[in-house]
């Protein structure tokens, strides 16, 4: 066996650079609380300025202002390990995320693939450059082994031969031993691991804990390295080629029906849902016609799904034929099944409400169906919101009598004859996002009966204006 | 309309509630004509005194009152109609705050079961009034209550009233109006929203319903009232202000009576106190001078009815003399001559030739005041013991309202409108640490912000509004009230937040204002070095001395001050300090003093410095602008240093009466943050102008007293100050082993680490010694050296992270028996792995286990003792080889244990390499000329900045000889701020700057050597 080990020194930096169009300014990660932030990292032109990591950001800010800051994500660092870890996995079958930073692989098995070492090396690393990742490679016998010396080398090759001289002189607080023990070491006076090797071994096995012995056994290959294998994620990407090359909607949409219902099966077999999800439609000569479908529920019944996608569909107009259809759904959350009441009151005619609901918005646009939020805040016009999620709506808390139909753009009235039943109610607030209003509100009844609410700036003298009705 | 008084209105000391303060309130109070004002902050009475202030200003009759919410009950406002509703209310407060955490309050019904005699209650219904509520509080108030209307144009105000005035006669309680007011005016409501969003910890467009939907909680002006209210309900506000005529005034404090025995009055037994004390201090009898000063003295307190207050202090002083807890006295009357001899200062009076002015002013009736600092380390058995003599109902510490700052308004502001945290950060730094005002456009573009984005211009304005606001009270580092009667018959108490300790609801300034007086309590580290010093002095020179026995005006005392090699010492250490001495060369306590009070921002900014030093030595004559003025300015050689002097100058020269004087002090202390010097600025050109001085010197004076304005430092406590400077100097000049070792085992404190004091006793050929598990204390102690002096022994202390119980099982199984070897010393001792590794790294092992090496791997083989093979010898193991440490690695090892080294200086190794890099060391710099080109190197070990010197940078670099000052000019410093803030181990070019022995270094290139350290542990020192 031969295990790579890839270092990526700078990965937190990386997955932000690679997303920066100016990679070579000077960018730096930070971390920890508001009141004490601190430079996690930072790339080389930040380094070249003087700031050097676990600086506060005042006393990096003391020393230069012409830096780029962005947040140190360990969340973030993590998908992008995975992501590497996947890449990886198109090289080996054997790949492990056993270590921070890195990803081990083995390599051994794939050269009858990519090619004996040095070619299959500079795969890996064309890949990785272009992929935008600083990186380390290291072959060695065993993982443990490969892990340590790509702590000081790159590039570098060994074989069981090779092994043992080259660990000889790795220094050592770099051989991955605990920290604590690493430091013990340096305090006797012990440097490299060839000056542990010559002290007795019972002597050691006296004064550490087993983890070391057992440690330096690894990496000699005396000990194997319990490695947990990393198994690819799960998401659905399934791709239909097409015969010939379809103008039309309507021949589209027998390929649809089976994309859905995979997709259906899958959701199933996984008892998840679908919210979102996209539709690709491959061209010869130009870029990829997207279909983004999102759902106001999560929902997996095939011939809804194939309804949805049909609706909306049929609005695209397609610049060139398709090739090929490909759905790729990521967001897959999980499934929570509409209750049913045993003795359902329902008529059997009627559309479930958010069947309606899908059909409305297929046939009418997202716009044009929104879900109703109560807003906490005085002003009447902010008081509710429309919003693309359907939540569950929260009774209004204020017992204030409130129209239930407010005009969206208040207009001047004349309210000849009418009788002011309450107020004036004065309503003065929203100074902080410029929206402030100050008003005078009346609740009258108009000659014809009707419950109106008008109101007049505080402090004018002018016509009252209309703001909404009572049922 | 006949008239309107206020019955419920919030101020800003119901924190984040009420949005205007006292004074704008009764201005506008009395802008509208209002009969009278009643402040019903929530549960406290923190802000009822500069309410009652604000209403002596304004005119408006002030109403003592209260609003606070009862758990499981009603809300309403109590307000005191008389003294005994006024203790009642402070009860009521007390009681539920007591019961909660600091800040909030709990109070119950059961509360209302005590007597509320003289208290009138005013219920506020909620949206649906609970009848029931209504019917307890009229079994508990019967006729003293009223149930109030409150209409702020709300949904429908027709129905409320109507509502409520039916409740009112159901319940047969009169109905009266009120205004529930948060604010002054209408154009508080942004602010107000602000800080109701502040108190809900969330931003204002998420406070939703929590902000009041209009900004009618405001005081309305009486036509508007008359529109909303019933004529009625309005006049009922006139009866219930009538019947309240308490006055804060009423108020009469008094002092514990318990320090007087039976039998004596309190003049004849402070008069007992007095000459007993002048048979201590002048065993042969006091000086005829000193007896006068004494009658004149106590005839004084006699008068002012004061013996109390000088009984209090010298009990508390007696008690911790008792204790062997080092204190002194400061302060206006804590210099004189009574104090002497009741041994609260140390200052001998017939030593000093100085005119104790403010000891105690007749005219002004100003309350004494004493400062009493005791041992940093053993403060905390003072407080306690005053707690215990006078009980906790009547002993408190004072408060102290912390307002809101420029940076902690911003910060406040700018997250309740929802700005990221970072902007928040950013912007909060572009405030000054202290400043109180809303930083500059110009300050907000440097930072990247546009001053003109109405967002941001918003968080501007609000600031602007809550800076100088409070925020919360907290506790005064030392201030005790202690009162004959219960305090809460006084002011409220609440908790404060540390445990044990109560807070009555009033600050200092508060105190002043009602004729409380407190007594300061504070610590001082030097004490505790200084008592340590004694100790040691005591136990290796069997030598008694204190403060006041200490070797009067020694000569060569001065001549070490005059050199400035005052490393360590009180006050004068620092390097404005020592740059100034050699120029000053004090020669006597007096000039100690004027020493201790020049180098500070206030003689600095008002630019008195040069002319003193020039007069002083002879290059200007001294003259006098007036005969009358000679009296005041003699001592000062006519340059005005001392807050007194300007005091003095104010009633010599420009005729103002002692009062007017004291005023003048408190607006110089104030103007920086609150303005209102003009009316003086006005007053005193005008009066010096009548009494025949010419405008220019006028103008002069007024620019020095607004230079003095927070730093103006008292003569009074510059003298207690140069006290302890003077004996902390003595110490160092003639006890210097016993001083230095006393200064380490008194840190953290003063200016210089443990190995700057360590360098310096070197420098001084001091022997030092290691830390050794076989002779080292917790402390550091002194032994005898090899050359008969005494020499330091690192006490196990200096190993870091080591414990204080690890050192004293050592110190203890050492007394039986000398260790054998590593093993004897862990097993005897039971130290951890944790323990034995700090040792053996800190090279505290080498005489049981040789090198740090062996020591390491030494204590690492200790095995856990089996009981069966007790006493029995480890297994040997053979041929075990560990390398040599080299110097440097001994070096690395030495700073990160132990943050010194006693081998060679890290420089001295660097010296060749320095050398070739054509760098001087601080010595050879004594020896060249003024003006000479030249490179110097050393450890960064301050960078300082200091506020009255626009931009310019002070670096101090050390070497292995002593300390180069450096110069770094604002533009140098802005071109490379890399290396000036990121150099541990600087390189400097630039130009020698030599006058009358002080050396700097003006730099004009920066280089960083820190690669050529790798790694040493070397902390600078940093103070922004």
């Amino acid at each position: 066996m031969r295990w790579a080990c890839i270092l990526f020194p700078q990965l937190a930096l990386d997955a932000v650079l690679r997303t920066r169009a100016d990679s070579d300014a000077p960018l730096v990660l930070l971390s920890g609380p508001t009141q004490r932030r601190v430079l996690q990292t930072m790339n080389s032109a930040a380094r070249e300025l003087g700031l050097r990591p676990g600086q506060s950001l005042t006393a990096a800010q003391a020393i230069t202002n012409t830096f780029a800051m962005a947040e140190y994500d360990p969340a973030e660092i993590e998908r992008w390990h995975q992501f590497l870890a996947a890449w990886a996995y198109r090289f080996s079958s054997h790949v492990s995320l056993h270590y921070p930073r890195a990803v081990l692989m083995e390599v051994q098995s794939s050269y009858s693939l990519f090619g004996p070492w040095p070619r299959f090396e500079s795969l890996l690393r064309k890949e990785l450059t272009e992929l935008g990742f600083q990186h380390r490679i290291v072959v060695a016998p065993n993982a443990a082994a490969a892990r340590a010396l790509v702590n000081c080398h790159d590039g570098l090759a060994v074989d069981e031969a090779q092994l043992q001289k080259m660990l000889a002189q790795h220094p050592v607080d770099r051989l991955g031993l605990e920290r604590s023990a690493a430091i013990a070491f340096s305090r006797m006076g012990i440097r490299n691991l060839e000056q542990i090797l010559r002290l007795p071994r019972d002597s050691i096995a006296r004064r550490f804990s087993k983890e070391v012995l057992m440690h330096i056994d690894t990496l000699l290959g005396a000990r194997q390295l319990a490695l947990a294998c990393y198994a690819p994620p799960d998401y659905f990407d399934s791709r239909i080629e097409l015969n010939f090359e379809v103008e039309s909607h309507q021949a589209l949409l027998f390929p649809l029906r089976r994309l859905t219902a995979d997709l259906a099966a899958y959701l199933a077999g996984r008892d998840s849902g679908v919210q979102r999800f996209t539709l690709h439609m491959e061209h010869r000569d130009r870029e990829d016609t997207l279909l983004p479908i999102g759902l106001l529920n999560t929902e997996r019944e095939a011939t809804m799904l194939f309804e949805l996608v049909r609706g909306r569909l049929e609005q695209v107009q397609l610049p060139e034929p398709v090739l090929a259809l490909r759905l790729i759904a990521r967001d897959l959350p999980v499934f929570v099944p509409e209750r049913r009441e045993l003795f359902s009151e329902r008529a059997h005619q009627s559309l479930p409400w958010e069947q309606l609901r899908e059909r409305l918005r297929a046939r009418l646009g997202d716009d044009a169906v929104t879900g109703l939020h109560i807003q906490a805040d005085h002003r009447p016009e902010r008081a509710w919101q429309t919003s693309n999620e359907i939540a569950q709506v929260a009774s209004p808390t204020n017992q204030r009598l409130r129209p239930a139909w407010l005009l969206d753009e208040p207009v001047i009235s004349e309210f000849a004859g009418s009788q002011i039943l309450a107020g004036p109610e004065r309503i003065e607030s929203g100074w902080w996002d410029g929206g402030d209003i100050r008003r005078d509100y009346y609740l009258l009844r108009t000659q014809s009966g009707q419950l109106a609410w008008a109101y007049r700036p505080v402090g004018d003298s002018g016509p009252l204006m209309l703001h909404g009705w009572f049922a | 309309m006949t008239g309107y008084a206020e019955l419920h209105c919030l101020s800003n000391f119901s924190f984040q509630r009420g949005a205007s303060s006292a004074l704008e309130l009764f201005e506008r109070a009395r802008a509208h004509g209002y009969r009278a004002l009643a402040i019903t902050d929530e549960c406290t009475l923190a802000g009822i005194v500069r309410a009652w202030q604000a209403a002596r200003q304004t005119g408006v009759p002030l109403i003592v009152g209260s609003e606070m919410r009862v758990e499981a009950g009603p809300k309403l406002v109590l307000l005191a109609e008389n003294l005994i509703g006024y203790q009642n209310l402070c009860r009521l407060v007390t009681v539920a705050r007591r019961r909660a955490p600091k800040g909030e309050y709990r109070l119950q019904r059961s509360d209302f079961d005590e007597s509320l005699t003289g208290l009138l209650a005013l219920w506020i219904p909620e949206q649906q009034p609970d009848a029931e509520m209504g019917r307890w509080l009229k079994q508990h108030f019967a006729d003293r209550l009223w149930l109030s209307v409150e209409l702020h144009r709300g949904p429908d105000d027709a129905r409320r009233l109507d509502q409520l005035l039916a409740l009112a006669e159901s319940l047969d309680i009169p109905a009266v109006a009120t205004g529930d007011v948060h604010m002054h005016a209408r154009g508080r409501r942004a602010l107000q929203d602000t800080m109701t969003a502040i108190r809900h910890h969330c931003t204002v467009a998420d406070a939703g319903q929590h902000l009041f939907p209009n900004g009618e909680r405001h005081l309305r002006s009486p036509p508007v009232l008359s529109e909303l209210y019933p004529a009625a309900l309005l006049a009922e506000t006139l009866r219930i202000a009538e019947r309240c005529t308490f006055d804060l005034g009423q108020l009469r404090y008094q002092y514990p009576r318990e320090l007087v025995p039976e039998g004596q009055t309190a003049a004849s037994w402070l008069r007992t106190l007095t000459e007993e004390g002048m048979c201590w201090r002048w065993p042969e009898g006091a000086p005829d001078k000193v007896l006068q000063q004494i009658e004149t003295e106590l005839e004084l307190i006699t008068e002012m009815h004061y013996e109390s207050y000088f009984l209090t202090v010298h009990d508390i002083v007696r008690f911790a003399r008792s204790r062997h807890i080092l204190c002194q006295g400061r302060g206006s009357a804590a210099n004189s001559a009574v104090c002497f001899a009741l041994g609260i200062t140390e200052i001998d009076p017939s030593r000093m030739n100085m005119l104790f002015e403010r000891f105690i002013s007749r005219e002004r009736n100003e309350p004494p005041d004493i400062d009493v600092d005791f041992e940093h380390d053993r403060r905390e058995e003072v407080i306690q013991y005053v707690f215990n003599r006078y009980g906790r109902r009547r002993a408190a510490l004072t408060a102290v309202a912390s307002s809101y700052r420029g940076a902690g308004a911003i910060r406040d502001v700018a997250k309740a409108l929802g700005l990221p945290p970072d902007q928040i950060s950013a912007l909060a730094d572009c405030c000054g640490k202290w400043s109180s005002k809303v930083p500059s456009g110009e300050r907000l573009r440097e930072a990247g912000f546009d001053p003109a984005n109405p967002v941001l211009h918003r968080v501007l304005t609000l600031t602007g509004e809550l800076v100088g606001f409070p925020r919360h009270l907290s506790q005064h580092p030392g201030g005790f009230v202690i009162s004959e009667q219960p305090l809460e018959t006084l002011v409220p108490v609440e908790n404060a937040a540390m445990d044990d300790r109560t807070i009555i609801q009033w600050d200092k300034d508060d105190l002043d204002a009602v004729g409380l007086l407190k007594v300061d309590i504070l610590a001082l580290g030097m004490l505790s070095a200084l008592r340590r010093a004694f100790d040691l002095l005591r136990l290796h020179r069997g030598r008694d001395l204190t403060l006041a026995t200490i070797p009067a005006e020694d000569k060569a005392t001065y001549e070490m001050i005059s050199r400035a090699d005052t490393v360590g010492v009180f006050q004068i250490e620092s390097r404005a300090q020592m740059a100034m001495l050699p120029r000053l060369k004090p020669r006597t306590f007096y000039d100690l003093v004027i020493e201790v009070a020049i180098v500070r921002p206030g003689p600095i900014v008002g630019d008195m410095v040069h002319p003193y030093l020039r007069r002083r030595n002879g290059e200007e004559p001294v003259t006098y602008p007036s005969e009358a003025l000679r009296q005041v300015f003699e001592r000062t050689l006519g340059v005005p240093l001392f807050q007194e002097q300007v005091m003095e100058l104010a009633i010599v020269a420009a005729g103002y009466t002692p009062g007017e004087a004291d005023q003048l002090r408190r607006s110089m202390a104030a103007w920086k943050r609150l303005g209102g010097l003009e009316p003086h600025q006005k007053r005193l050109t005008e009066g010096m102008l009548a009494r025949g001085y010419t405008r220019e010197f006028a103008e002069r004076i007024f620019e020095q007293i607004k230079g003095f304005g927070n730093y103006g430092f008292p003569e009074s406590h510059a003298a207690s100050f140069a006290l302890l400077t003077y004996a902390s100097c003595w110490l160092k000049c003639h006890e210097p082993a016993a001083f230095i070792c006393a200064l380490i085992n008194s840190w953290p404190m003063g200016f210089y680490s443990p190995d700057q004091l360590l360098q310096d006793a070197r420098r001084h050929d001091i022997e030092t010694f290691p830390v050794d598990a076989r002779n080292s204390e917790w402390d550091c102690t002194l032994e005898p050296g090899r050359g008969g002096e005494l020499a330091i022994r690192l006490g196990l202390r200096m190993v870091r992270g080591f414990r204080e119980e690890d050192a004293q099982r050592i110190t203890c199984a050492r007394a039986n028996k000398v260790f054998s070897d590593t093993t004897d010393l862990i097993q005897r001792c039971r130290l951890d792995n944790r323990a034995r590794e700090l040792l053996a790294d800190a090279g505290a092992l080498r005489g049981l286990a040789g090198h740090r090496h062996k020591a390491r791997w030494a204590v690492a083989g200790v095995e856990p003792q089996l009981p069966l093979f007790a006493g029995q010898p480890a297994t040997e193991e053979k041929g075990i080889v560990l390398p040599l440490p080299q110097v440097d690695e001994d070096i690395h090892a030495d700073y990160a244990t132990t943050g010194t080294t006693l081998g060679p200086h890290p420089l001295s190794l660097l010296r060749r390499q320095l050398k070739n890099r054509r760098c001087r060391s601080s010595k050879e710099l004594k020896k060249m000329e003024h003006g000479r080109p030249v490179v110097v190197a050393g450890l960064v070990t301050g960078r300082q900045k200091p506020s009255t010197a626009s931009g310019v940078i002070f670096v101090t670099l050390e070497d292995e000889y002593g300390m180069i000052n450096v110069v770094v000019w604002h533009d140098l410093g802005e071109r490379q701020r890399r290396e000036l803030v990121g150099s541990r181990l600087m390189q400097v070019k630039g130009r020698l700057e030599t006058e009358k022995g002080v050396i700097h270094v003006i730099a004009h290139h920066l280089t960083d050597l820190t690669p050529m350290l790798d790694g040493l542990d070397v902390r600078s020192r940093d103070f922004h």
